[in-house]
């Protein structure tokens, strides 16, 4: 959160919190390595200890809503809780109950991945990713990937090219390709092409994309 | 998007005990949340069926392969047997979307994608397959659309992975809490405007998909699988082709051809597979079998240009599964 | 379409007449032309700039001022802003494209729980408006196109807005409608409008003519005559002529359009997603018959325009009602399909062009008849290539605005441009073919411009241009290369209304604030070059603030006038900053004003009264806390001269014959735009013009239901827009051309770079690679085999 700007209010979810003081349980070390049977139990745990609902654990289905309901979403490292009806979207719940606006809501439809965000790692595209299905997984966005005050390297490089103009694609883009580079530290150009095959900019800043995730890979290519 | 109840479930039983009074099953919910934005449908209950984790996985056996559905393309497209083995499912699987939507999109709902004719997936339209009398595309702009096999709607299948799977010959299993299981084969699967327009598949609203089941080819088995669009950076296919080649040395033995973009739901060129049967795999003999795969189209006042790409399509890719030509450039990368 | 906006700013400049000095400038291209001139200005203009080289800042690269805010995600857009209480509004939108609306009954939707107002639109903005109102006596706006706003409602949420706006019932009497712009022009074509109408442009341009005749739906001809065309075809010894037809495209910005307002009962403060503050502002005042002063506009980030983005628009109006009927601020975002569908598109065009020339070359005629769509709108002229590229001896363009029940236009990068250029320059290109010529000598013959000249020897010289084959259709197999070229033209606007105010600190630290708008052009970079230069500080040291009108006023970033009104502005306010600063630090110095010098970030002594201090230790000798100077645009210093820049693009296609697949491989992009303030953003622009010139030229088009009028494509996957995998090798080649008008020398970019020339670039580059002519856009498989197949129908009949 130390990322937003001062005059932005706090949302209710945030108020609630800081009044509460119940902040920022990290659950990386139970949920390290955790496949989908861990995370599918996690969801269950996270949600239950929210949940006014009360179905018999044994009969496997917990229903919630229409109404909004409080769960528990682990972004950038820290739990936070947000009270959210069932169709809220990750980007939603994101921007609107986290003030993270930093993901961006361009197409809402999947086409554009102006929404990316990793979720255990893996890029996809927040707005078709409804905020639940994050419950139990960690969720990284663009306000979580720079190392404290340092930006990541992706996002440095970004700023060195110029691989941006109205910058309202550039944290989609950075996500995606900082995602690439975790899995693959030295992509090639057209590997870079492809991990962005689903990122749309108008302003076409493709060419310095390229070319700052190439230099951010260490990669001598410049374009 | 509707107000709705989320039936979270962790097991095949609990989500069959969901599924009544409308409710809907999702999957990553990229194709159900797109339609419900849309304002096309308005489910009471989703039942969220994405942390089932006994539907999840790829198994490969002696038979073949066993993949749940709610394995992701990217999980299928990047599995280094089916790489090696399945080549055409790889393929066709991994040039669907983008990449971030291969991350989230699972097989079971890739397959059980709505078409996404522009008509049907826009609340204004109400089209016949909304369950009213009139298709819109007929009279209207049908550039992307079918030019073989519509009957009363030419929608064209939307999945890319079903076009592998037509042509591997799998089938997919079903499961209701009152009926039991049953297995369909991917041909059977898939529902013909002229049955019933209102809906795609065979599957029933209280019925889940619990597998899909694809046997091991036979020995010498090559194939691929290449998609056309008018762009590369993800787009809808104009065209496709799936090409499963048993070979004996040079002869085909068996050819298997399927095509998406041509008609409502996959279909099988028996032409274009008899032109390369018993034959060589050369240029020629597969420029034949791509002129075989639109004998007898029909294409509507917008896509006759459909009737060049497709053969291009399908020759193309005959000589990619015969290792006689490399991907295409002009196919998606 | 922007001859108005020319004119009103040589009014202005035509005001002023200040005391002049002469002066030596620099004037023409590096290693071309280069030489100094005598120039006259006025006597308080800041000394002459030596040519980029010689500058330490400006012209060099210097890091965006705000891509760590960008690539952090900290940059906050108007879409981002949440303010306390803040409610959500959502548009009620007509689902007809023509019709009179009987009734709008809103009371389901105010008894939803979460809504907490509804506002009735009364007064619709965009749609051409008929020049006699008493033809219409209706209650509501008239609905012309489906997807115009017709209410709103506002909520606590966004859920709840968009549940109420769907209980909002609107009975509509529906009127015949027409959406194409063949049947548009039929004499029994439903009309869109019951007399005539026209249309007002916008700060970026855009709007078409006003006092021209209109026939049914057809508003025009606005026609322009030099010579006798008819006398210059019969003079020709070749004559060529091409039918050519351009799609309607969308804008696409990412950002969509909207606002956060907030109605307070002394001040209206408005977040918008703009091109021009000043123009939210001041139409927001002129609509609620509020003082200027009463309304504050910001705009710290906006996320693309392209042309679009200026005035409140439907959204900024909606929600500053919304606002001040709940008390509370009220965010309103359009969706993505609004955004497609109401707020602004290029229009289309259907263009019968010949051109008559000489056997060596020169022209004797041109001649185009053009008509175009912009919806309920106009502005769909596109002659401006063919009136201001080439010397003629005589030339007639008709230029017809047809309407159809669709969303209006409105400006969008180069209005009218890619357009015109698209048929003049394939037929610039067929007309080298036919003279036997290279098509670089055609032009050498026939365009004076002296900066182009330079540009096509650029390209002459270039290893893309000499790996050209001049023989069409030679390349072998089914997927075939080719190379062509064309070029492009823009015009020198001069906005007036461009203000800055420079402050130095007792600190040292330094600010520049403009109610400018950067939109992603990068001009707060350039802001803060500036003053660096000055100063001889880093850039990344001087704090910009722009965006917001309490800020001194700011141009309307629209026709590429951003940089090149303001920056002159910048200097001379940081100039003449500087010498009130020294005039005041000099008593405590012991020295006088005269002797003192701002040198590479130090203040010296000329008579080496005491070593150098730097612009810090200076600064604290100040006598008070600040010194600020505010400057405003002087006029250009020889307005006459040099009103058109351009630049000359390359493409290099392969085409697969087979499937009608067109690939850009690589584009040599060789432009002008005065003084490059920032080579590395101004690179930045021009890539951006060629990608959105190839996505337009391959891929987009919007997409209209003949039967019901309503788009089929509303979204950005079947609205089909270039990604990583389309985008070629691109190589720009930056010309400084220096023009003597300003004390910053700078041009614009935005309208020029790419966009207007790489649909003819690519289509004669399919020429040279198939040797067949593709004349329509988007050149799709389905386009390029039927031109490819008539061809050959062709060739088999001769
Ligand atoms: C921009 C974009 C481009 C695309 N391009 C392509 C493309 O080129 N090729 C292609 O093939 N696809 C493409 N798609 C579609 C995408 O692949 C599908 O939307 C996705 O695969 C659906 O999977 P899902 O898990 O999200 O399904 P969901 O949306 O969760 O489900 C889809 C449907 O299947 C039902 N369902 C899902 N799983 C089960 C189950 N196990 N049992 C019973 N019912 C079930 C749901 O009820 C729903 O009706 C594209 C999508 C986007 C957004
Ligand atoms: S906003 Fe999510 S993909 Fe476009
Ligand atoms: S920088 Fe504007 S959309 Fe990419």
């Amino acid at each position: 959160m130390s990322e937003r700007s001062k005059d932005q209010p706090m949302s209710a979810e945030e108020q609630a919190k800081a009044s509460s003081g119940r902040n920022g349980i990290s659950r990386r070390g139970f949920l390290k390595g955790a496949g989908l049977t861990a995370a599918g139990t996690a969801l269950l745990e996270g949600v239950q200890a929210f949940s006014s609902e009360t179905e018999a654990k044994e009969t496997g289905v917990r229903e919630f809503g229409p109404g909004p309901v409080p769960v528990r979403l682990h972004v950038n490292g820290t739990e936070h809780t947000v009270t959210i009806e069932p169709r809220t979207t990750l980007a939603e719940a994101l921007r609107i109950n986290l003030g993270m606006t930093g993901t961006k809501i361009v197409c809402d439809r999947g086409s554009c991945s102006g929404c990316t965000v990793l979720l255990d790692k893996v890029p996809v595209n927040s707005c078709m990713v409804l905020a639940m299905d994050a419950v139990g997984h960690h969720v990284t966005t663009i306000e979580g990937i720079s190392q404290g005050s340092e930006p990541h390297p992706v996002q440095a490089a970004f700023v060195k090219h110029d691989a941006m103009q109205c910058g309202y694609c550039t944290p989609g883009m950075v996500m995606s390709c900082a995602a690439l580079l975790d899995r693959n530290p030295h992509p090639t150009e057209q590997d870079v092409r492809q991990a962005v095959a689903g990122n749309l900019c108008r302003c076409g800043t493709y060419p310095k994309v390229f070319a700052a995730t190439l230099d951010a890979a260490g990669s001598t290519r410049n374009a | 998007m509707n107000s709705f109840v989320l039936a979270e479930c962790t097991s095949v039983s609990a989500a069959l005990s969901q599924l009544n009074n409308g409710a809907v099953v999702k999957a990553s919910g990229v194709d159900l949340l797109d339609r419900m934005k849309n304002g096309i449908e308005e489910p009471p209950k989703l039942v969220n069926i994405r942390n089932i984790s006994e539907l999840r996985g790829i198994r490969e056996t002696d038979q073949g392969l066993t993949i749940g559905p709610l394995t992701t393309l990217a999980e299928i497209s990047g599995h280094p047997a089916i790489q090696s083995r399945y080549q055409i499912l790889s393929d066709s699987c991994g040039h669907a979307a983008t990449p971030h939507i291969r991350n989230m999109a699972t097989i079971g709902g890739n397959l059980l994608q709505h078409v996404q004719c522009w008509y049907y997936r826009s609340e204004e339209f109400s089209c016949i397959r909304k369950g009213k009398e009139f298709c819109f595309a007929f009279g209207g702009l049908n550039q992307y659309h079918a030019i073989m096999d519509y009957g009363s709607c030419p929608s064209v299948a939307p999945s890319s992975a079903a076009v592998g799977l037509l042509a591997l010959n799998a089938s997919v299993e079903l499961q209701s809490a009152r009926r039991g299981k049953r297995t369909v084969g991917i041909k059977e699967f898939y529902v013909v405007p002229d049955a019933n327009p209102t809906r795609f598949t065979v599957i029933e609203p209280d019925e889940l998909m619990t597998a899909i089941v694809v046997p091991k080819p036979a020995p010498g088995t090559r194939s691929a699988y290449q998609k056309y669009g008018e762009k590369e950076s993800f787009d809808w296919a104009i065209a496709d082709a799936g090409v499963l080649l048993e070979m004996d040395g040079d002869i085909c033995r068996r050819a298997v051809i399927t095509m998406g973009a041509a008609s409502p739901v996959v279909r099988r060129s028996a032409q274009a597979e008899a032109a390369l049967t018993g034959k060589p795999v050369t240029e020629e003999t597969a420029r034949a079998a791509g002129r075989a795969s639109v004998e007898g189209a029909q294409p509507l006042s917008m896509n006759a240009y459909k009737l060049d790409l497709f053969p291009v399509a399908v020759y193309r890719t005959v000589l990619l599964a015969a290792g006689k030509m490399g991907r295409d450039p002009s196919a998606a990368a | 379409m922007t001859t108005h906006v020319k004119e009103d700013a040589l009014l202005a400049q035509a005001a002023d007449a200040p005391e002049k000095k002469s002066v030596e400038m620099p004037v023409g291209v590096p290693g071309y032309t280069l030489q100094n001139e005598t120039i006259e200005v006025p006597v308080t203009e800041p000394p002459v700039w030596p040519i980029n080289k010689d500058l330490k800042y400006v012209g060099h690269t210097a890091e965006r001022y705000d891509g760590p805010a960008k690539a952090s995600g900290r940059a906050r857009y108007t879409s981002d802003v949440q303010l306390p209480g803040m409610l959500y509004a959502k548009l009620v939108n007509a689902t007809v494209p023509h019709a009179r609306v009987v009734s709008i009954d809103t009371s389901a939707a105010e008894k939803h729980p979460g809504v907490k107002g509804v506002h009735v639109i009364q007064h619709i903005l965009g749609p051409a408006v008929l020049r006699d109102p008493s033809l219409e006596q209706v209650r509501y706006p008239v609905v012309r196109y489906a997807g115009q706003p017709v209410a709103a409602v506002a909520a606590m949420t966004p859920y709840a807005a968009e549940e109420a706006a769907k209980l909002v019932k609107v009975q509509y009497q529906t009127l015949p409608f027409v959406v194409d712009l063949d049947k548009a022009r039929e004499p029994d074509a439903p009309q869109v409008f019951p007399g005539a109408a026209d249309q007002a442009g916008s700060a970026g341009g855009g709007g078409g003519p006003h006092n021209v005749p209109q026939t049914g739906n057809i508003h025009g001809p606005s026609i322009k005559r030099v010579g006798d065309y008819e006398q210059g075809l019969k003079d020709a010894d070749v004559v060529v002529e091409g039918h050519y037809l351009t799609q309607v495209q969308t804008h696409s910005a990412l950002e969509t359009h909207g606002v956060v307002a907030d109605w307070k009962p002394d001040m209206l403060t408005v977040w918008a997603s703009t091109q021009g503050t000043a123009s939210v502002r001041e139409e927001l005042a002129a609509f609620f018959r509020i003082p200027l002063s009463q309304v504050r506009v910001i705009t710290e980030y906006m996320g693309g325009g392209f042309g679009a983005k200026f005035g409140p628009g439907n959204p900024g109006v909606v929600a500053a009602a919304l606002s001040q009927k709940t008390g509370a601020p009220v965010r309103l975002m359009l969706d993505r399909r609004e955004e497609h569908l109401s707020v602004g598109n290029r229009p289309s065009s259907d263009q019968r062009i010949r051109i008559g020339a000489k056997k060596d070359g020169p022209l004797t005629a041109i001649h185009l008849v053009a008509y175009g769509t912009a919806g309920c709108g106009t502005g769909a002229g596109c002659s401006g290539p063919a009136q201001n590229l080439y010397q003629y001896a005589s030339l007639h363009t008709e230029e017809n605005d047809v309407f159809i029940n669709a969303g209006p236009a409105s400006a969008m990068r180069a209005p009218g441009h890619p357009q015109g250029a698209f048929a003049l320059e394939q037929t610039m290109d067929e007309l080298a073919v036919k003279l036997n010529m290279d098509p670089l000598e055609l032009r050498d013959k026939t365009d004076s411009h002296p900066v182009r000249r330079v540009e096509r020897q650029i390209v002459r010289e270039s290893a893309l241009w000499k790996s050209r084959n001049p023989v069409a259709g030679a390349s072998q197999g089914p997927v075939k290369r080719g190379i062509g070229m064309a070029q492009s033209v823009w015009y020198r606007f001069v906005n007036m209304n461009s203000a800055a105010e420079v402050r130095i600190h007792q600190d040292g630290s330094l600010e520049v604030l403009s109610a400018v708008q950067d939109i992603g052009s990068g001009i707060k970079t350039v802001m803060a070059q500036i003053l660096a230069e000055q100063f001889g500080v880093p850039p990344a040291q001087i704090a910009v603030k722009v965006g917001d009108t309490n800020y001194p006023v700011g141009p309307n970033s629209g026709g590429s006038v951003t940089t090149l009104s303001l920056t002159p502005a910048v200097r001379d306010a940081a100039w003449q900053a500087s010498q009130k600063f020294l005039a005041d630090i000099a008593p405590a110095l012991g020295s006088s004003p005269g002797d003192l010098v701002l040198v590479g970030g130090e203040v010296r002594s000329r008579s080496d009264k005491f070593q150098p201090l730097s612009f810090r230790r200076a600064a604290a000798k100040m006598s008070s806390a600040q010194i600020s100077v505010q400057a405003r645009r002087i006029p250009d210093y020889d307005p006459k001269n040099y009103l058109t820049y351009g630049g000359v693009d390359v493409a290099e296609v392969e085409v697969d014959t087979e499937i009608g697949r067109i690939r850009v491989k690589r584009v040599l992009s060789v432009h002008d735009c005065g003084r490059p303030m920032n080579p590395t953003q101004t690179i930045s622009q021009i890539n951006g013009g060629v990608i959105q010139g190839i996505s337009y030229t391959l891929f987009e088009h919007r997409l209209l239901d003949p039967g019901y009028g309503l788009m089929v494509n509303p979204d950005l996957d079947r609205y089909k827009i270039a990604g990583a995998l389309e985008i070629p090798d691109i190589d720009v080649r930056l010309v400084e051309a220096y023009i003597g008008q300003s004390s910053t020398d700078a041009s614009g970019i935005g309208e020029a770079a790419g966009v207007v020339s790489i649909g003819a670039a690519v289509g004669n580059a399919v020429y040279n690679a198939t040797g067949v002519r593709v004349r329509q856009i988007p050149m799709t498989p389905s386009v390029v085999l039927a031109a490819l197949h008539a061809a050959r129908q062709g060739e088999e009949m001769a």
